[in-house]
C-alpha cells in the first residue's frame, strides 16, 4: 500500500502543474480555469482520490446553496459529513467553513435580539458562554468578526459576503502555502477555485441587477419624455 | 577465506557500484517528478515547450557523476581497500541520491513558476542549479579521496 502511494505521489506533479496559477486574491474578474476544463484535469486523479475530491465538491456545493435550512438540518448534515470524511485536510476545510457559518449566524441572531444558536463546530459552546461579550471574545482567532459586525449594522450584505469569503480565502491560502505538488494542494486549489467562482458569479449577478436598474431608469425617462 | 573477510569484500564491491545505482535511482525519481510537472505545464501553456521539458532533464546528471565515481573506485577489491571503497561509495551515492530527488522538486517548482511568468525562468531554475553544485562537490571530493584508497592508480 505504501509502495503504491509512493508511486502515485508523482501523479500530483502533473496535475498541479497543469492547473493555472491561483491568484493571491479572489477579487478577480473570472476564474483561472473553467469548470469543464477543471473537471477534465481532475480525471488525472486515482479513483480513491477522486472520491475525496467529490466529497469536498459536494460540501462546497451544499455550502453555497442559498436555501434556508433549520439548525437541525445543518447539524445532521455536519454529523453525516464528519462521519464520512477520513481525510484530515478535508475535515479541516469543512470545520473552518462551518465555524464561519456558525459565528456569522450568531452575529445575525444577536443583532436581531434572538437567543444563541445551536449551530455546529468548535465555537458553539464558546459563543454561548460569551453571548453577551463584545464579539464573543473570538477576535484573536477570527479577526474578521468586528468587520462583519460593522457591515451587518450598515446593512451591506455584499460587504459581509466579501469579508466572509476573505476570511475563508486567507485560511485556505495559508494552508496551501504549506503544500507543494501533493494531493492536499489539489484540494486547496479546488476550495479556493470555488471561492473565486462564487465571488465572480456574485459580481455577475450584481452587475446584471445594476444593468436592470439602469435599463428601467432609462426606459422610465424615455416613457416620461414621450409622455 | 573466512566469513568476515567475505563480508568485507562484499561491502567493497557494493561501495564500487553504489554511486551508479543510487545516482540512477535519484535521477529516475527526480526526472520523473520534473517530467510530469513539465507534461502538466504543457497543457496550460501555448509556447516555450522546449525549455520546460529541458528543465525536467536536469536531475539526470547525478547518474553520470555516479558512473564516473564507480569507474574511479573500480579496482581489485582487497580486505585493505574494501572499507574505504564502501565508506566513500556509500556517502557519495547518498549525496547523489538526495540531490537528484530534491533537484527534481526544484525543477518541478521552476516549471510551475515559469508557466505563469515565462520571464522568471532563469531565476526559477537557480535553486536547481545550486542543488547541482552540491552534487558536484560530493562527486569531486569522492573522486579525490577515492584516489587514495589502496589498489587504485594513486593508491
Amino acid at each position: 500500500m505504501k509502495r503504491m502511494r509512493m508511486l502515485s505521489a508523482t501523479e500530483y506533479y502533473m496535475l498541479v502543474a497543469s492547473l493555472p496559477h491561483m491568484p493571491r486574491t479572489f477579487l478577480v474578474e473570472r476564474v483561472p480555469i473553467s469548470q469543464s476544463r477543471l473537471a477534465e484535469r481532475l480525471k488525472l486523479l486515482s479513483p480513491s482520490d477522486a472520491d475525496v475530491v467529490s466529497q469536498v465538491q459536494r460540501f462546497l456545493q451544499w455550502d453555497r446553496q442559498p436555501t434556508a435550512r433549520s439548525d437541525q438540518e445543518i447539524q445532521q448534515e455536519y454529523d453525516r459529513l464528519m462521519q464520512s470524511i477520513k481525510n484530515l485536510l478535508v475535515r479541516r476545510i469543512v470545520e473552518y467553513r462551518m465555524d464561519v457559518r456558525t459565528i456569522t449566524s450568531a452575529l445575525r441572531r444577536r443583532r436581531l435580539g434572538m437567543t444563541a444558536p445551536t449551530g455546529v463546530g468548535r465555537w458553539v459552546d464558546h459563543i454561548r458562554k460569551n453571548w453577551d461579550q463584545d464579539n464573543f471574545r473570538i477576535v484573536r482567532d477570527h479577526p474578521w468578526v468586528p468587520l462583519v459586525c460593522k457591515s451587518l449594522s450598515t446593512n451591506d450584505p455584499l460587504e459581509v459576503e466579501r469579508l466572509l469569503l476573505q476570511a475563508t480565502w486567507a485560511e485556505w491560502t495559508n494552508l496551501a502555502d504549506q503544500y507543494h505538488f501533493t494531493f492536499e494542494s489539489v484540494l486547496l486549489y479546488l476550495s479556493r477555485w470555488e471561492i473565486v467562482d462564487r465571488w465572480t458569479r456574485l459580481n455577475e449577478s450584481q452587475g446584471r441587477n445594476r444593468f436592470d436598474i439602469l435599463l428601467k431608469e432609462a426606459l422610465g425617462e424615455q416613457q416620461h419624455a414621450n409622455w | 577465506m573466512t566469513m568476515d573477510t567475505f563480508f568485507i569484500l562484499c561491502l567493497g564491491w557494493a561501495g564500487i557500484f553504489l554511486p551508479t545505482a543510487l545516482g540512477a535511482i535519484g535521477s529516475i525519481i527526480g526526472c520523473a517528478r520534473a517530467g510530469q510537472a513539465a507534461c502538466g505545464a504543457l497543457l496550460d501553456v501555448e509556447t516555450g515547450y522546449g525549455r520546460l521539458v529541458g528543465a525536467s532533464a536536469l536531475p539526470s546528471s547525478q547518474t553520470i557523476y555516479g558512473i564516473v565515481v564507480t569507474m574511479q573506485l573500480n579496482r581489485v577489491v582487497t580486505p585493505e581497500a574494501a572499507p574505504g571503497l564502501f565508506a566513500i561509495g556509500l556517502l557519495v551515492s547518498l549525496a547523489l541520491l538526495f540531490s537528484a530527488i530534491l533537484q527534481g522538486g526544484c525543477c518541478a517548482s521552476a516549471i510551475n513558476a515559469t508557466k505563469t511568468k515565462p520571464e522568471v525562468f532563469g531565476l526559477a531554475i537557480a535553486p536547481a542549479a545550486i542543488v547541482e553544485g552540491f552534487a558536484v562537490f560530493a562527486f569531486i571530493f569522492g573522486m579525490i579521496v577515492g584516489g587514495g584508497i589502496p589498489g587504485g592508480a594513486a593508491g
